[in-house]
């Protein structure tokens, strides 16, 4: 009797482990849009440290180009683009290109992982904007050396960005 | 939106073999803001575009995390170096568990 109910206790974990494991990659895709999954609410300079530490950055205004309208008539509405002057090959890329909007509740507006086939580090979006302020783009090479650029745009109707 | 999730995608026609050729994407999508009252975030299930990956003749070539910081019906830009005729591919996932497709046959000259 006893070893039934134990047969019995182990059927029932069993099945919810295993109702659980069906029903968690599901849970976990739709519950990505709650706050605590996104950046959180901070200071550019915080921003910047959270996502590189003490590493150093580099001016890049020699490289990088980073575009945008000197006055943004739709905050909601912002094309910026960024190219990177840099080979694509394997042995030396740009790997990643971050947008940062200082002004903005949640300043990492959006990360670009490239690969060597793109053949040119180029990006753009319409971004939000919050408020009248600098636009950031960070080049981070293949071996680690960060670049980055900012430009002012001055913003009509903010874009209530978060 | 009643298109919710349609990305097109845009390449230039007649491009030379082995040369780098910019290529948009648009996806039909909301992207929800994050809400504000009396100064502070709303807490809920946003839905928004978090992550777009591009491939060109079945292979990954860029991956972009994006945020509610990217405007309603986000458009992406981005460049690839055209070796072959074949597909360019742009797939986006949302926060709500939405997976949507978009492709281009790119042609060389």
């Amino acid at each position: 009797m006893a070893q039934n109910a134990v047969t019995r206790r182990e059927v029932f974990t069993g099945a919810a482990a295993a109702a659980l494991a069906v029903a968690w990659p599901h849970a976990k895709a739709r519950a990505q849009g709650f706050l605590a999954n996104l950046a959180p609410e901070e200071p550019v300079e915080k921003s910047l440290q959270r996502l590189f530490g003490s590493r150093p950055i580099k001016d890049g205004s020699q490289v990088i180009t980073l575009d945008l309208p000197l006055i943004a008539e739709d905050g909601g509405n912002v094309a910026v683009s960024v190219e990177v002057k840099s080979p694509m090959t394997p042995q030396s890329y740009v790997k990643t290109i971050y947008v940062l909007s200082d002004k903005n509740p949640r300043p990492l507006s959006a990360k670009f992982n490239l690969m060597p086939a793109c053949g040119q580090a180029y990006v753009a979006a319409n971004l939000r904007l919050a408020d009248t302020g600098d636009v950031r783009a960070v080049a981070e090479m293949q071996d680690g050396a960060l670049l980055m650029v900012k430009r002012s745009v001055r913003v009509v109707v903010p874009g209530c960005a978060a | 939106m009643s298109v919710i999730g349609e990305v097109r995608v845009r390449v230039p026609g007649g491009i030379a073999r082995g040369s780098v050729a910019r290529a948009r994407t648009l996806i039909i999508h909301p992207n929800e803001r994050v809400e504000r009252k009396d100064g502070k975030s709303v807490d809920k299930n946003y839905r928004f575009v978090n992550r777009v990956v591009v491939s060109y003749l079945g292979r990954d070539i860029a991956e972009f995390d994006t945020s509610t910081s990217i405007g309603e019906n986000p458009s992406f830009g981005f460049a690839f170096r055209a070796t072959e005729s074949g597909t360019l591919k742009v797939t986006a996932f949302d926060t709500h568990g939405g997976r949507f497709e978009g492709a281009a046959e790119v042609k060389l000259a």
